[in-house]
Parts: structure tokens; C-alpha cells; sequence
């Protein structure tokens, strides 16, 4: 039975824009159809309003009622020009796309943010605290005035702890160095943050026995699974892995996924990078 | 003239499309990636990203960077081998609304051959597509499109093993794009895709390391353009087969300078990358512009790029 897509191309509105510290910006768009079918861990491409060349690949952080919200660092050319949008300005955003995290029945999760990783895990928290487990977020950034939006996961629900480079605010040192000092490990760990955060995650979820989920980012082109541009080594008969040929035919066991389409989430014990 | 009168059909070998639009291999998937966000009907081909004799894991990562008006890949032909794509894949592409077309690429003469009888020999896949000039595998062995004799071997084989369109990917990385272009047209070709994408590299200043795995890679979008829309003009004028023109097309603008420089139909990739709704909106503004300019039908201006003016002011020196 093929499964119908949820995604398209929505044309939305710009309906709230905030900085939220130097350089991080939250978008807030009217688009009740993106929001109506956007799961945690889903992320969005955003065509460019100027016609610069490739859309861009942005997590989604909130999507409730009538209302999807992005939250992105201004990097690059691109994310800079969605930085100046203003209220009321239009926007095409394709989506929801990917594979998100896998909550289940999960009473205790533990979520690992880094940076600009912490847009794409608000609504795995909605998710989990919905279904009443205890949702610790383990939030990492280079600085205090960083560590946007922590407020908001205190007040959703979740036992918030923080960690900074430079020592400003909580812990001083790496999130992951936070996770592994915990004396009650989770039953299941989700992380979005740059990737060598997540190769941490991964370890130490591996050394605590506890399963991790990690959502990946990389460049893209399509987002779409079109051109396998954005691959990650995944292990060859694990469930995510593309249709391959099996390994016996060729030697390696390992096979490339993609991250736009068989992830951007994928299991830690599952990957080989 | 009214716009759904216009004639955008296009015949490339035996191939009749409703569409001079086609889908550039590699970017698009096999179509079903792109389904949710475009009308298939409304194009007229999908190229299939390239598929080799054995099955390739593809390059190391990184794959892609964006570069200024464009991005840089290095994919590295990651595809399952002929074998496999025949048992699990090929079957999908009969419920495609538009036409598609096989990519072939090899490292020998005798691999392409194998392949692109295999491929031919399947009802889902209308015409074939030999990618002799993709940049991102040469250190294997040289690009077959950057020597004249090697593409003329490689498509008299692939033409002796098929009736079916064979449409010769051209590489831009050549001093002389046209000479190659006239060995695949005596060699048998069908029709040329011009261009493949021209080789570059880009390097992290922090790092010291170059962007991509397979350190160099394939420039592609807008930055090309001019690029390619001289290789089309100069291979038009050299074979009489028609001409599939690409490289950084994203408007109605930028495929009429293509079919004014001599192509018989475009082809998108990057611009995929954009918005996925540019290829049906370059069909529909490309009927609009033609009843504007009072044409019937797209054939009327191909090639028709009006280059004879002559220069009023010269000095001696200036005849050389
Ligand atoms: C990510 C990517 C993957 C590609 N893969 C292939 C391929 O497998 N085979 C091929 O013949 N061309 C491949 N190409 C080249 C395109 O089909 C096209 O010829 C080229 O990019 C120029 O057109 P564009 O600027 O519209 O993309 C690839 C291009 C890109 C950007
Ligand atoms: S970005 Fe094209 S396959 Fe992921």
C-alpha cells in the first residue's frame, strides 16, 4: 500500500519574527496545514524569498493550531536573508519531511540539546510530557544569553539543566559530561546539536545502556531523498537503511542513508561514523 | 495567439514529449521524491540518477556544499548495481505520469555496454542517457566525454546493444566541446545533453581542508549558466541531433536563452533545489512568452540566437 505524503509546498505568512538573542531568530508563520500534520523530529525547507539558489533546511519547532515556528542561528547568506523577514511577508516553505523521533512508551526521557539544536526538540517534549513521562532537557550552548527559550521548556514541564562553555550559567563544560554525571539514567535519549555533541550522546548513551535517538544535520540539497548528497554511514541490516544491496555481494557492511529522507533522526547504535 | 495553442512538444531521437523539460539525473530521485510537490504530468522527462554495472557505495562525506550562485557535489555515483536496480527498482518507474529515461554510467567501454543493454531492455525506461562525463569518479580512470576517441568508442558500443534514444551527457571540462559533440553524433547518438557539471573546489579556511570528501567535485546552478549556454551554442553548430541544454536553469529567462542557443529542450536540476515548482512554471511562462512573440510552436526559436550583426568600428590590428 504506498502511504500518501503529508508533505507540499505551503505558501504561509510571516506572522511573528522575535531575536531572541544576537543572531538567533524565531519566525512564527500562519500555516495551519503544516502545522495540522508536523510530528517531532520533522524539519522544513524554506525557499529562499530573494530566488537565491537551494532552499534551506530548518527544524521545526513549534506547530500547534494554525501556527508553525522556526528558530534558526543567521549563518550564512540564506538564514540571514529569512532573519530580515518582516510580519505579513509571504514564504514557501515545503514540508513536513523526514522521519522524527520515536517516543513509544518511554516514562522517562532525557533530551540533549546543543546551540541551535534546541529547535528541534520542543515538540518531542510536548510529545513525551503529554504522554506523562518525566522530561529532563540537557541544554548546552557557548554562553548564557545562548541558552534561548529555556524558560519555555521549564514552563512546558520539563526539569531543565543547563551547561555553558565559558562557565556563565550552570554546569561548565560539555552537556553530554552533564548527562553522564546523572545517577538516574533515562529510559531513552533524544539529541539534536552539532555533531560532535552527538557523538558524545552517542558514547555515553552506549555506556549507560540506554537507547539514544540523534537527529542529524548536514548541508542539503533536495531534502527530498532526491540526489544523496546528505548521507550518513548507517549498519547495512539495520531498519532505516536503504534498499542496498546485502553486504556478502560486496564486503562492506555498512550502507550510506540519507539523513533527508531515512532520517534526519536515526538510532545512535545504528550508525557508523 | 492564445497560450494553449502554443506547441511545446519536443522529439529528441524517438522520444515525443508533451514537455521540452526534463528532470537532470541525479537530482531528481527516480520522480516519486518530487511527487508531492509537482505535477509529474506536467513535465515532460525524469532523468534516473546514474546506475553502474556494480554497486557503488559513493563518495565519502561531505557530499555537498553550497558555493555562490550554486553548490558543489561530489556524490560519487552511490547507486545498487544494475542487478538489483533491475529486480527492486526499475519496476516503480511504469507508474511514473511522465517519461523516463535510464542514466548509464561506467568505467570501461565494456561496462557501459553491459549496462545500457540490460536498462534498454526494459519497457519502464523510454530512452537512455550515457553519462560519460561525470567529474566526481575520474580518479578511477579518465572521463570518457574529455577525449574524443574514448566517446566515440563508448557510444558506438552503447548504440550496438539498443534501438532506444540515446541521448550522450557532454562534460563542459574540454577544450573543445564540439569536436567531442560531432564523435557522438558519428558514433550513433540520438541527442547530446549539454552540460554535465564543470569541475571545481572549495576549501574551509579554518580547517585547511577542502569541503567535499572526494576533495574536488561538480559545480552545478546559476554560476554555470553562461558556461553552458556557450556549449550549446557551439554544439549546435556543429551536429544537426538535437540538444538537451542545462546548467543553472531556475527561469523562463534562463531556458530561452538555452532554446535560443540552440537547444531542442532544457533540463532542471539544481533549480529542483530551489522551489520544486520551477519546471512547471517555466512550461507555463514559456507558453506565455511564445503567444506573446506570436509563435505557435517552441521549434520555431530554436537556435535562433541572432549572432550576425556586424562591428562598425575596426582598426587594422582588429581583423586578426
Ligand atoms: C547533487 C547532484 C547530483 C548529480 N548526479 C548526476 C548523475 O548521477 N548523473 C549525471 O549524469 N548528472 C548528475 N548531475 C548533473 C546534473 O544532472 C546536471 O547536468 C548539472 O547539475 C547541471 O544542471 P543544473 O545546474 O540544472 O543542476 C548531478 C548534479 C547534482 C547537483
Ligand atoms: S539532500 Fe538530497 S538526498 Fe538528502
Amino acid at each position: 500500500m504506498p502511504t500518501v505524503s503529508p508533505s507540499a509546498v505551503h505558501d504561509v505568512t510571516v506572522i511573528d519574527r522575535r531575536e531572541l538573542a544576537p543572531g538567533i531568530v524565531l519566525i512564527g508563520l500562519h500555516a495551519p496545514a503544516l502545522a495540522r500534520v508536523t510530528r517531532p523530529g520533522h524539519f522544513a525547507m524554506v525557499i529562499p524569498p530573494s530566488g537565491e539558489t537551494a532552499a534551506t533546511a530548518l527544524g521545526i519547532y513549534e506547530a500547534h493550531d494554525e501556527r508553525v515556528s522556526l528558530l534558526f542561528f543567521a549563518v550564512g547568506k540564506r538564514t540571514h536573508e529569512l532573519a530580515t523577514l518582516k510580519i505579513g511577508d509571504p514564504l514557501g516553505v515545503i514540508g513536513p519531511l523526514g522521519n522524527g523521533f520515536t517516543i513509544g512508551d518511554a516514562r522517562d526521557v532525557a533530551i540533549v540539546a546543543g546551540g541551535v539544536g534546541i529547535a528541534s526538540v520542543l515538540l518531542p517534549a510536548q510529545r513525551a510530557l503529554a504522554a506523562g513521562a518525566r522530561v529532563r532537557l540537557y541544554y548546552g550552548a557557548r554562553t548564557r544569553d545562548l541558552l534561548v527559550e529555556r524558560e519555555r521548556f521549564a514552563a512546558e514541564g520539563c526539569d531543565v539543566l543547563v551547561a555553558t562553555d565559558d562557565g556563565s550559567d550552570g554546569y561548565r563544560g560539555y552537556v553530554t559530561e552533564l548527562l553522564a554525571q546523572t545517577h538516574e539514567p533515562p529510559e531513552l535519549i533524544l539529541a539534536c546539536g552539532p555533531s560532535p555533541m552527538l557523538r558524545a550522546v552517542a558514547r555515553t548513551a552506549g555506556e549507560m545502556n540506554v537507547p539514544a535517538q540523534l537527529s542529524l544535520e548536514e548541508t542539503f540539497a533536495c531534502g527530498v531523498g532526491g540526489c544523496w548528497g546528505c548521507v550518513v554511514p548507517l549498519v547495512r541490516d539495520s531498519a532505516q537503511a536503504p534498499s542496498f544491496p546485502p553486504a556478502e555481494r560486496q564486503g562492506s557492511d555498512v550502507v550510506y542513508a540519507r539523513i533527508c529522507k531515512e532520517g534526519p533522526v536515526f538510532w545512535a547504535h545504528e550508525l557508523r561514523w | 495567439m492564445n497560450t494553449h495553442s502554443v506547441d511545446l512538444s519536443v522529439t529528441i531521437g524517438k522520444l515525443e514529449l508533451p514537455y521540452p523539460t526534463f528532470m537532470g539525473s541525479g537530482c531528481y530521485g527516480s520522480g516519486e521524491e518530487f511527487a508531492p510537490f509537482v505535477d509529474l504530468s506536467r513535465i515532460g522527462a525524469v532523468v534516473l540518477k546514474s546506475v553502474t554495472r556494480l554497486p557503488r557505495l559513493g563518495n565519502p562525506t561531505p557530499r555537498l556544499v553550497h558555493t555562490p550562485a550554486g553548490m558543489l557535489n561530489a556524490i560519487g555515483l552511490q547507486n545498487p548495481g544494475i542487478d538489483w536496480y533491475l529486480d527492486h527498482d526499475v519496476k516503480k518507474f511504469a507508474e511514473r505520469p511522465c517519461a523516463v529515461v535510464g542514466s548509464v554510467a561506467g568505467f570501461s567501454v565494456d561496462d557501459y555496454a553491459y549496462t545500457v543493454e540490460r536498462l534498454a531492455a526494459r519497457d519502464e525506461i523510454k530512452a537512455i542517457e550515457l553519462n560519460i562525463s561525470c567529474p566526481n569518479v575520474a580518479h578511477e580512470g579518465e572521463t570518457f566525454a574529455c577525449d574524443p576517441r574514448l566517446t566515440a568508442n563508448v557510444v558506438r558500443a552503447a548504440r550496438a546493444t539498443t534501438d532506444k534514444t540515446l541521448i550522450v551527457k557532454l562534460s563542459p571540462n574540454v577544450t573543445d566541446i564540439a569536436g567531442i559533440a560531432r564523435e557522438a553524433e558519428a558514433a550513433g547518438a540520438d541527442a547530446l545533453a549539454v552540460i554535465n557539471t564543470v569541475r571545481g573546489m572549495a576549501i574551509d579556511v579554518e580547517t585547511w581542508r577542502p569541503r567535499l570528501g572526494n576533495v574536488t567535485g561538480g559545480l552545478s546552478g546559476p554560476a554555470i549558466r553562461p558556461i553552458a549556454v556557450l556549449a550549446v551554442y557551439e554544439v549546435a553548430r556543429a551536429v544537426k541531433i538535437p540538444i538537451v541544454g542545462q546548467g543553472g536553469i531556475e527561469t523562463v529567462t534562463d531556458a530561452l536563452e538555452f532554446f535560443l542557443a540552440g537547444a531542442s529542450a532544457v533540463s532542471i536540476g539544481t533549480g529542483n533545489f530551489t522551489d520544486p515548482r520551477i519546471p512547471v512554471r517555466i512550461v507555463d511562462e514559456l507558453a506565455e512568452y511564445l503567444a506573446r512573440r506570436n509563435c505557435a510552436s517552441l521549434r520555431q526559436i530554436v537556435g535562433k540566437a541572432n549572432v550576425g550583426f556586424a562591428n562598425p568600428y575596426q582598426f587594422e590590428g582588429d581583423e586578426g
